[in-house]
């Protein structure tokens, strides 16, 4: 698809969701793909995102996500709120105790947390189909019950671009209740696609981290202890999107909690993980 | 050019090996990916399967069946494919609709060794009514029957026969002989195939044609924005081109009024194409999301009953029952009025004239009654020609509009 088409079918997602759920959020994690759905809010709602912005954080990102987040909150007028697990933070999770254990406690539970708070009923995420094979198996609209399970066995019907809508406290003909609905403005990117978007637009903001430094630069943003910089001698977006064109080397190769185990992936994110 | 292929085809004929070989010939595995695989094949004690880059759940591995639909994408020398794999099992038909409903071409997958099955059939019927109208046939695992011609010719003539059952010209349809297991005449010729003098598979894809066929203006509406002081009404253009200045009816609101600016994030534009999200303003109120814009030479008209096919995925349903239909952006109630016909989603065949009710899996003729809503002739406009029947919250069938 050309970039326009992507553009053109996210906006469409974004206000689809807009116009079915009443209380939704986006998810930011400072990162490229999330920072490009931001951007593509902006452009479905002609400049000012209607909805707060959600930044998980586990007190383990980089000084650098945290630099970087503030500065563009601002910039861009966002209702940002951030989402801590404050009681696994004090009684000491991290990635000693495991990185299942710490993914779930300090991403999956401080997000649910959030969602408590504040009762959103829908959630804009920037997970790309050609991410993970997990993440590929996707719906744009994708509903999660109460234990913010993902029911990746019986998912709904989605053709066309007729997205169902499933409402909080919708009871299933098999009695499941859902809290609230993940939607996926960019599922249908590649990793390529959102540099040559970035590049194209000018007006989205990159975290210097995706630029190299000293011969390494981090392809994938996560947390400090299990995020890794890959070879690299890309400075320039220009760059980035040349060496994408030809690597062999996975995007998430730097993140390791995909990889600690098989299928990690798939039970994080079926306990509710991004 | 961009092309969105579908393997379709009974289970165990080989659609994922096929698509692992695709990318893998292509050159669009990732290297860790194919490490990751061949360690998983020595925990779970299997050979090296090239299905592992497409099932990626836990379940699926065990279970050695495609449960939900996945798309890949991958370039040759000519054209960007994505590239949807469905399961193959009866169980999972809402799974390959969800992933057939995107495609331009399908590539239908039939084992030489078991010829034409079961969803062999139900997967042509279906891409037949999603109006999937260019088709391949993959003679597959062409290794398992040492690459004889006979057998390849015994599996097509039953393909064939199939797929003139189902209206398919047979005669512009290329039937391929290949192994994707071997990975002959897939991207390579084929070894021991010296009698076959067809084009390989990916000759065949890349040689796909799509023919944009001009159609008139219609603008879905999405929602109604008021930014910086002004009511903007978005949405998407389904078809044809919207031009500032236009004349534009929108229905089943009725709201008449000329286009007075297109608007997008950060500037304005004289016209928008097929596919682009845009905004725009008008000088007239009542525009509501659900409306149809079109040109007063080619308006979009208000309907209060169509003729439909579909296919339930749902228990039963039955005449007179009360749903929720889905066309565009337009959500409206919708009566069962009659059923005419009652088919078989195997074999097409006519079940039953006026049933009461039909079942999960079948297929039928139905006369919907609704409130007003735009819908078109799927043959016209197949953007705003094809539905989605929601039940109590649930997505339980879709089809395509015959008549109105």
């Amino acid at each position: 698809m050309s970039l326009k088409d992507l553009e053109n079918k996210s906006i469409y997602i974004i206000r689809e969701a807009y116009a079915e759920f009443e209380n939704p959020a986006v998810l930011w994690s400072t990162g490229k793909d999330s920072t490009t759905v931001l951007w593509l809010c902006r452009k479905a709602f002609f400049g000012t995102i209607p909805f707060p912005v959600i930044h998980i954080d586990t007190g383990y990102k980089f000084k650098r996500m945290y630099a970087f987040r503030d500065r563009i909150a601002e910039e861009w007028g966002m209702d940002l709120v951030i989402a801590r697990n404050e009681a696994a933070m004090k009684s000491g999770v991290g990635p000693k105790s495991g990185k299942f254990e710490c993914c779930t406690k300090l991403k999956t539970e401080a997000l649910m947390q959030c969602l408590d708070k504040y009762g959103f009923d829908a959630l804009l995420l920037a997970i790309r189909r050609d991410e993970h094979g997990i993440r590929a198996k996707e719906r744009v609209f994708s509903p999660r019950d109460k234990e913010f399970k993902w029911n990746y066995r019986d998912q709904p019907l989605e053709m066309w671009d007729q997205y169902q809508a499933h409402h909080q406290g919708e009871s299933e003909t098999d009695g499941t209740v859902h809290t609230h609905t993940r939607v996926h403005p960019i599922l249908h990117w590649r990793e390529l696609d959102v540099w040559e978007y970035i590049k194209q637009e000018e007006k989205i903001p990159v975290n210097e981290m995706y630029f190299a430094n000293a011969g390494t630069r981090y392809r994938s943003l996560g947390c400090e202890p299990c995020t890794s910089p890959i070879e690299s001698n890309a400075q320039t977006i220009d760059a980035i999107v040349e060496e994408l064109r030809t690597t062999k080397i996975a995007e998430r190769s730097g993140r390791a909690q995909d990889k600690e185990k098989m299928f990690m992936m798939q039970k994080l994110r079926a306990l509710g993980y991004m | 050019m961009n092309v969105h292929v579908v393997l379709v085809g009974h289970i165990d004929h080989g659609k994922s090996t096929l698509i692992g070989r695709l990318l893998y010939d292509s050159e669009s595995v990732k290297d860790e990916r194919v490490e990751e695989i061949q360690k998983l094949a020595e925990e779970y004690k299997r050979r090296f399967e090239f299905a592992y880059f497409l099932d990626s759940f836990e379940d699926e591995l065990k279970e050695e069946r495609t449960i939900d639909t996945v798309s890949l994408m991958f370039k040759s020398t000519k054209n960007f494919y994505t590239i949807t794999d469905v399961p193959g099992h009866k169980e999972f038909i809402k799974n390959m609709l969800t992933g057939a409903s995107h495609a331009d071409v399908a590539v239908l997958v039939v084992s030489a060794l078991e010829g034409v099955q079961e969803q062999t059939r139900r997967h042509l019927f279906l891409v037949k009514m999603l109006g999937i109208n260019q088709v391949f046939v993959a003679v597959n695992k062409m290794d398992a029957v040492a690459y004889k011609r006979e057998q390849f010719e015994t599996v097509k003539k039953q393909i064939s026969e199939v797929l003139r059952s189902f209206t398919f010209g047979t005669d512009t349809i290329p039937f391929i002989p290949v192994s994707a297991l071997e990975g002959e005449n897939i991207y390579r010729r084929g070894k021991g195939m010296e009698w076959y003098e067809g084009l390989t598979l990916i000759e065949a894809l890349d040689r796909v044609n799509r023919s944009e066929v001009k159609k008139p203006l219609r603008f879905v509406v999405q929602d109604l924005y008021e930014v910086e002081g002004e009511k903007v009404v978005v949405g998407r253009v389904e078809s044809g081109t919207l031009r500032r200045g236009d004349h534009v009816i929108f229905e089943p609101s009725g709201t008449n009024s000329e286009i007075a600016r297109l608007r997008v994030f950060g500037s304005e534009l004289e016209e928008a194409m097929t596919g682009d999200s845009i905004g725009v303003v008008i000088n007239e109120s009542g525009v509501q999301r659900g409306d149809v814009g079109g040109t007063i030479v080619n308006p979009p008209l208000p309907r209060q009953e169509f003729l439909g096919e579909a296919v339930l995925l749902d228990k039963k349903l039955e005449r007179g029952e009360r749903l929720e239909l889905r066309c565009g952006t337009a959500r409206v109630g919708c009566e069962i009025k009659e059923i005419h016909e009652r088919i078989n989603s195997e074999t097409g065949e006519v079940l039953e004239r006026y049933p009461a009710e039909i079942h999960e899996h079948d297929a039928a003729t139905i006369l919907f009654a609704t409130k007003p809503v735009v819908v078109e002739h799927f043959a016209d406009i197949p953007e705003l020609g094809r539905f989605v029947l929601v039940k109590n919250g649930r997505s339980i069938g879709a089809g395509v509009v015959l008549d109105v």
